[in-house]
């Protein structure tokens, strides 16, 4: 069965682990995210921080060393997709979800052409009418720039990093899917492209009433096409909200930071501010308290030990101690 | 100084069955660096950054026109001779993951090119091993804790910062920097293009910075040159803080219009530009460049080219230039 409209998603207490030589360390720490149906989500945060970890599990795609530990995924009419298996999964993928992965320009295999693994693509999901899977495939490459009939005739080889980037965008989108997840659909774009690409996302979301989800380390593309923003930091997610309010009035120290790193083309450039000290890696996740804490200007005693729950108010939900209770006064006691 | 006049070069690409073809990579670009300056190229992909960036670092052939270092004409030179010339001008790679050679420590890394300017400069080991330490404390990395692992043992800013310590090596006087942020996080990001303002400013070194980014270009070089640079032709130069604020060309203009937008923080640009097609190489090379994809084009954009014209600060090459307001303004709270 396929949806024809757009499909809610709840990610609940998620946990991913992957095995490492100390053990198996988790990726995402019980992260809880809601994707509103008909909405575009973006999560940012930056390298390591869970973002593709987090796309893989909306498509129970995580593979070993990973697992998923804990946690559910409910998509609407598909149900808790951690627990489906098999055939039922394989059908799920692309035909439900779409998705692009990260590097998808170099996911295509290299020994067969763009057009024919779009074949197999349509028969594997039992699609009778193949000409039309081609006309769409064609119709969507046109609208990206390209010359549709030639890009199907050609080897990944024979096609540039941006090229490949758009045609990976095409078979998440080829099949028609009502979920689907972008994982840095624009790296390999220069910033034309890149705003023509994310225009094109933007209005085949519209036009044919999707749920989006789209992953990028780059605040300005999520705040270009997003209408909801979740910011990820040492697989939790920290803030998530509407994308103008957390933009605007980011809560989370950790947003903030984010927000004033990035170069901007008007006002006084030494504003931009980096961040200090590196993101954590699986290993360096501390075990205890608040994961951004290393890092962190506000920081109080209680951030030592007690990793901040996500509270949500006015459509905002942020995990920070320093955030959201306004009756007590904050004192940042230490600076780091 | 550097100063490069009129420089062409054509890439022959061997074709299908229609044999080889022509691609034109750079058509007679001009430009000057300062001592201690900072000069920004950008231009969508293909535009031909790199290859001026490499033909500047001594590493591409061009087919044309010349480039004139400290007042020497390198066509003066043999070949041979042109070398001590182009190393002192450095190329730090685009991307920190491949640049460094991953079976080597940062210890051995560092030690080849030292090794040589020990040699020329007759000093012994001891000389490398403190320089060493000094470049890498200068690009701002612990030298205890870096000099003794792989690659693959350090994040990508600090590969990027190691890239540019072995680049200093040989005490050069300009940096050609092709996009060397854009693989890094954000937060790093800003760290590195810091650490490159900063060597200009302390080390006098001027800083040839190749980006599509043209935000990061105001950081390192806010009051340096820009170079707009379109099918390998500049199509708009002047001042950097000058071309973004007051951009003149309908190229430039789609560039900085093309830059996302933090919504809730700023509005779009009013005036902003967006290119009626593609960039499509095949497009024709009569008239002005931009033609096919220029929203004000006429009749006589299709026929006649635009020369480069210059008001002494800022130069244009276009028939219709009007300054437009396309970048995005400050949202008032
Ligand atoms: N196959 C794997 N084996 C071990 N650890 C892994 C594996 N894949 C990911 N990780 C680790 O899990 C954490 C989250 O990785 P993930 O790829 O989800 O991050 P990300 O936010 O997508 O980062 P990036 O911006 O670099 O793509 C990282 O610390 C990463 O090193
Ligand atoms: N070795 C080569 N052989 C043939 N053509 C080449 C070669 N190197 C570059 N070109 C062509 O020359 C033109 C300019 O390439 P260049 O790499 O300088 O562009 P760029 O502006 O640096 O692009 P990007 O932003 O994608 O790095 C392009 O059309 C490219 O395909
Ligand atoms: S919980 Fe504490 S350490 Fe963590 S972000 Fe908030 S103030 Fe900073
Ligand atoms: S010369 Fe004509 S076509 Fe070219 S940029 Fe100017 S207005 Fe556009
Ligand atoms: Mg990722
Ligand atoms: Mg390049």
């Amino acid at each position: 069965m396929t949806r024809t409209s757009a499909p809610g998603v709840r990610v609940k207490d998620l946990t991913v682990v992957y095995k490492t030589p100390a053990g198996e360390l988790p990726a995402l720490g019980g992260v809880s995210l809601s994707l509103a149906p008909g909405t575009i989500t973006g999560i940012v945060g930056e390298s390591g921080s869970g973002k593709s970890t987090l796309a893989l599990s909306l498509l129970n795609a995580v593979q070993p060393p990973g697992r998923i530990k804990e946690g559910s995924v409910e998509i609407d009419g598909l149900g808790n997709v951690v627990e489906l298996t098999g055939e039922e999964l394989r059908r799920a993928r692309g035909r439900q979800v779409g998705y692009v992965f990260q590097a998808a320009q170099n996911s295509l295999n290299p020994l067969k052409t763009v057009g024919k693994q779009l074949l197999d693509l349509g028969r594997s999901h039992d699609f009778d009418d193949l000409p039309a899977l081609l006309k769409d495939a064609r119709a969507l490459l046109g609208r990206m720039g390209l010359d549709g009939g030639r890009v199907l005739d050609s080897y990944q080889h024979e096609l540039s990093g941006g090229m490949r980037q758009r045609v990976g965008i095409m078979f998440a989108l080829v099949l028609n899917a009502h979920l689907v997840v972008l994982d840095e659909p624009t790296t390999a774009l220069d910033m034309i492209t890149q705003a023509a690409i994310l225009k094109i996302v933007r209005d085949v979301h519209h036009e044919r009433g999707l749920t989006t989800l789209i992953i990028t380390h780059d605040m300005g593309v999520a705040a270009e096409v997003t209408d909801s923003l979740a910011v990820m930091y040492g697989g939790r997610v920290v803030e998530h909200g509407p994308t103008t309010e957390v933009l605007g009035s980011p809560r989370h120290p950790y947003t903030k930071g984010l927000i004033r790193a990035i170069p901007r083309l008007s006002g006084d450039i030494d504003e931009a501010r980096a961040l200090p000290g590196r993101p954590p890696t699986l290993g360096t996740i501390p075990k205890q308290g608040c994961v951004f804490r290393e890092r962190c200007p506000m920081r109080i005693a209680v951030c030592d030990t007690v990793d901040p729950e996500p509270v949500t108010r006015d459509a905002r939900t942020v995990a920070c101690h320093a955030v959201g209770r306004p009756a007590t006064p904050i004192v940042p006691k230490e600076y780091v | 100084m550097i100063t490069a006049s009129g420089i062409t070069k054509t890439y022959k690409q061997r074709g299908n069955m229609l044999g080889a073809r022509a691609v034109p990579a750079l058509r007679g670009v001009d430009f000057t660096i300062e001592k201690g300056g900072a000069v920004t190229f950008i231009g969508e992909s293909g535009c031909g950054k790199t290859t001026l960036g490499r033909i500047v670092a001594g590493l591409e052939t061009y087919d044309s026109g010349d480039i004139v270092i400290d007042g020497t004409p390198m066509s003066s030179l043999k070949p041979r001779h042109r070398q001590p010339f182009f190393r002192r001008i450095q190329l730090i790679h685009q991307d920190p993951y491949s640049a460094l050679n991953p079976t080597r420590t940062i210890h051995q890394t560092l030690a080849a090119p030292l090794a040589l300017r020990a040699k020329q400069t007759g000093r012994g080991k001891a000389w490398m091993e403190e320089r060493a330490r000094e470049l890498l404390a200068l690009v701002g990395i612990d030298p205890g804790y870096v000099l003794p692992r792989y690659p693959h043992q350090l994040s990508g800013g600090m590969r990027q910062r190691v890239v540019i310590a072995r680049a200093l090596t040989v005490d050069p006087e300009v940096l050609v920097a092709d996009e060397s942020v854009s693989m890094i996080d954000v937060s790093l990001r800003l760290g590195v293009l810091a650490l490159l303002k900063d060597l200009r400013e302390r080390l006098d070194v001027s800083v040839l910075f190749i980006t599509h980014d043209i935000a990061t270009a105001r950081y390192i070089g806010g009051d340096g040159e820009l170079y707009v640079i379109y099918r390998g032709q500049v199509v708009e130069s002047g001042p950097t803080e000058r071309v973004i604020s007051g951009p003149v060309h309908p190229y430039t203009q789609s560039l900085l219009s093309a830059i996302p937008v933090l919504h809730g923080v700023e509005r779009p640009g009013p005036e902003r530009v967006v290119p009626t097609e593609a960039l499509n190489e095949a497009h024709s090379d009569t008239g002005c460049l931009f033609a096919r994809r220029c929203p004000f084009r006429t009749d006589r954009c299709e026929a006649e080219l635009p020369a480069l014209v210059s008001d002494g600060e800022q130069a244009h090459a276009c028939l219709h230039p009007q300054r437009r307001n396309v970048i995005p303004v400050e949202a008032v709270a």
